[in-house]
């Protein structure tokens, strides 16, 4: 071997190592979800929340890696709500060197598209804010064993049976349900039908579909109206819910509406104005100053992004806590390594104090007949909202008293 | 309650009929000057309105915003017509389909990076408070102004056209381009005009239809197939005639989604271009023109 061969070599070894060195500096997490288009004040807070979160760990030094501090380097993804989009940024997330957990998908579609290769490549990730039911259950069958794929939201079986309950609550005997026809509403659909007709109570007097993009509703409010119903029952997003909304005062159709957590986002409320104003949706947070952590999380994200109301609170929030909870894996891992991160999410050995709830062991070894094995959320980390003068606040104020109270 | 029902969607469909008939209008005025049209009009409608939109988040009042958004379709308007069609139409060409099409593109890629993705809600001070009609059926505000203001602008370009002299031109070039030309009319300044008053007109559409679709860089999509059914089914020469048809298409549409389903909502249009096409090529409205060689 000559000189120059070896000096070659000798530069590219030390090329390599120093590029490992690089890399190993810092802790890849990506972000992706819908940053524009209708649910994009979903895709936008979730990513500003986590962004806040990563930002205040990096000014801490980062990650706490097997006893030193690891920066987190973000990469962000607009899928535009798109399946076949969210499905080409997964396939490059997956092949992408060093990357070791993904968090985001607001759009159950997306999820379904998408996570197929990260769970193939074995990248961790920490669904939210989708909650539509396949996401999870998508694994079930055919079964997975070895699951990468963890979700914090509130899971659309928990809210569609607030939903049911709330109805029950209020006493009515017939609802309409409504719903958009993505995979979100379908399988909103599907929920809601499945706990009224196990509830008994209640029957659904009709059930109508629209598309992302309709302005006009009258016609299926019509029907819904004609035969009866005391509530709309609502799955979909918010431009459409606000033109559901707005239809619904044109036509003189004054009944409740009770839905989804989408009743939350800022296009529903700005849209619809103050025909949304009653509106009810399940939340996991409420942009109001209740506990210290909340009252701290609210300010910081105000002045960070120069708004005075989060587009999406709870987005928002879980963006940041799911920040927390990986930040808490990794640290129980000591490793960068998907798999180990995993276990670690699986069993989470201490507490970890979010602005949602101090989250103890949320995820448990992951077992195909248990999805909610990998949920977070039980039906106690989740109460009802109320859209209110532009602002969604606690529909019954003892849920603010018991949050105040921890 | 069937009448009632049938009654509730008829006024609801009314009001997306005007404007469909409203940017149909659009189509045919600057068909009858130049014999071309802009396929980019719903294009028009959407960046008039994120204009108005703009002037309104600037704290103009509604009085101003309207004007403002007037005035930048007429200015569009003329763009349109100096940049993709006086070439095409210079040499005789059929270049300004393409053109035409090719800006709108420009203005959805501008809509979007300048406005972004979203749909935005448009402030109206007219209320949306429904009115009851009487038997149940309901109307706001709203709509009632979509169908005042479409009334109105049509009855003003048809006094344009018929009491002032710029009118007349504009009217005569219509009529006869060459012999209007040898009368000394400059046929390019009409065409000019006339695509102007088409901007205005779009323009007038989409500040009239906002605040009910909210604003977004895709709202003209769908508008825009409709009333170019309406332009073809009513004839490109009768300006009742689109109101005509353009009415009638809006409650067909509202009846077809309550009796067939919200999918289906789509389809009378089409029935009826089709018809149309096979049946009376010039317009239900239309007189037949004899095309001498």
């Amino acid at each position: 071997m000559n000189k120059v061969t070896t000096l070659l070599l000798a530069g590219a070894l030390v090329g390599g190592i120093s590029f490992e060195a690089q890399a190993a500096d810092t802790f890849k997490l990506a972000i992706t979800g819908p940053f524009s288009g209708g649910s994009a004040p979903m895709g936008g807070s979730m990513r500003d929340g986590a962004k806040l979160a990563v930002a205040q760990i990096n000014e801490q030094g980062g990650f706490e890696v097997g006893g030193h501090k690891m920066r987190v380097d973000i990469i962000e993804r607009d899928d535009e709500a798109k399946n076949e989009r969210g499905a080409l940024i997964a396939q490059e997330l997956a092949s992408l060197e060093g990357l070791s957990a993904v968090i985001g998908s607001v759009n159950t579609g997306v999820v379904l598209a998408g996570d197929k290769f990260l769970q193939e490549k074995k990248v961790v990730k920490i669904i939210t804010p989708a909650a539509g039911s396949a996401s999870m259950t998508q694994w079930v069958n055919p079964p997975m064993q070895d699951l990468y794929m963890f979700r914090f939201a509130a899971a659309d079986g928990i809210q569609s049976a607030m939903v049911v309950e709330e109805a029950g609550r209020l006493k009515f005997t017939k609802v309409a349900v409504l719903h958009d026809a993505t995979n979100y509403g379908v399988s909103g659909r599907d929920d809601l039908t499945r706990r009224i007709q196990a509830g008994g109570k209640i029957t659904i007097v009709a059930t109508e579909k629209f598309n992302i993009g309709d302005k006009d509703m009258s016609a299926q409010l019509l029907r819904a109206k004609g035969a009866g119903a005391e509530a709309v029952l609502i799955w979909g997003i918010g431009p459409e819910l606000a033109a559901v909304a707005n239809d619904m005062a044109k036509i003189g159709f004054k009944v409740p509406l009770i839905g989804g957590w989408t009743l939350s986002m800022s296009n529903f409320i700005d849209n619809a104005g103050k025909n949304g104003d009653g509106a009810m949706m399940p939340q996991t947070f409420i942009e109001e100053s209740v506990t210290k952590v909340s009252t701290a999380f609210i300010e910081s994200y105000h002045k960070a992004y120069g708004v005075s109301r989060i587009p999406s609170p709870v987005s928002a929030a879980q963006g940041y806590d799911a920040v927390l909870l990986l930040a808490s894996a990794v640290k129980q891992a000591g490793s960068t390594d998907p798999t180990k991160i995993r276990d670690a999410l699986e069993d989470l050995r201490e507490p970890v104090a979010g602005v949602i709830a101090t989250w103890n062991k949320p995820y448990s070894k992951w077992d195909v007949a248990h999805p909610e094995t990998h949920e977070a959320f039980r039906r106690e980390n989740v109460i009802m909202g109320m859209v209110s003068n532009g602002h969604v606040v606690f529909a019954n104020p003892d849920d603010r008293a018991h949050l105040a109270k921890h | 309650m069937q009448w009632m029902i049938i009654g509730q969607m008829a006024v609801s469909g009314a009001a997306m009929g005007f404007v469909y008939a409203l940017v149909a209008y659009g189509f045919q005025m600057t068909y009858a000057t130049s014999k071309s049209i802009n396929f980019g009009q719903g294009e028009l409608v959407m960046v008039s309105a994120f204009i108005s939109l703009s002037a309104s988040d600037m704290g103009l009042p509604y009085g101003l915003v309207v004007p403002v958004g007037l005035l930048s379709g007429a200015a569009l308007g003329l763009f349109v017509e100096r940049v993709a069609v006086r070439f095409a139409l210079a040499q005789k060409g059929e270049g300004w389909i393409l053109m035409t099409i090719i800006v709108g593109l420009f203005a959805v890629s501008a809509a979007e990076n300048i406005w972004g993705k979203d749909e935005r809600p448009f402030p109206t001070p007219i209320s949306r408070e429904s009115l009851d009609l009487g038997g149940g059926i309901s109307v706001t505000p709203v709509e009632l102004s979509v169908a005042f203001g479409v009334v109105l602008v049509m009855v003003l370009v048809e006094i344009f056209r018929r009491r002032t002299l710029l009118g007349k031109a504009v009217d005569a070039v219509s009529a006869d381009r060459d012999a209007a030309e040898l009368m000394g009319i400059s046929a390019t300044s009409a065409i000019a005009i006339s695509y102007a008053l088409s901007g205005a007109v779009a323009a007038l559409a989409g500040i009239l239809v906002a605040p009910i679709t909210s604003v977004g860089p895709t709202m003209a999509a769908t508008l825009i197939l409709k009333a170019f059914s309406v332009a073809v089914v009513a004839g490109l020469q009768s300006g009742s005639g689109v109101a005509v048809v353009g009415i009638s298409l809006g409650v067909l549409e509202s009846l077809a989604s309550f009796y067939l389903g919200s999918g289906w909502r789509e389809t009378p249009g089409l029935v009826l271009l089709i018809l149309a096409l096979a049946l009376r090529p010039n317009g239900i409205f239309g007189t037949a023109t004899i095309r001498k060689v």
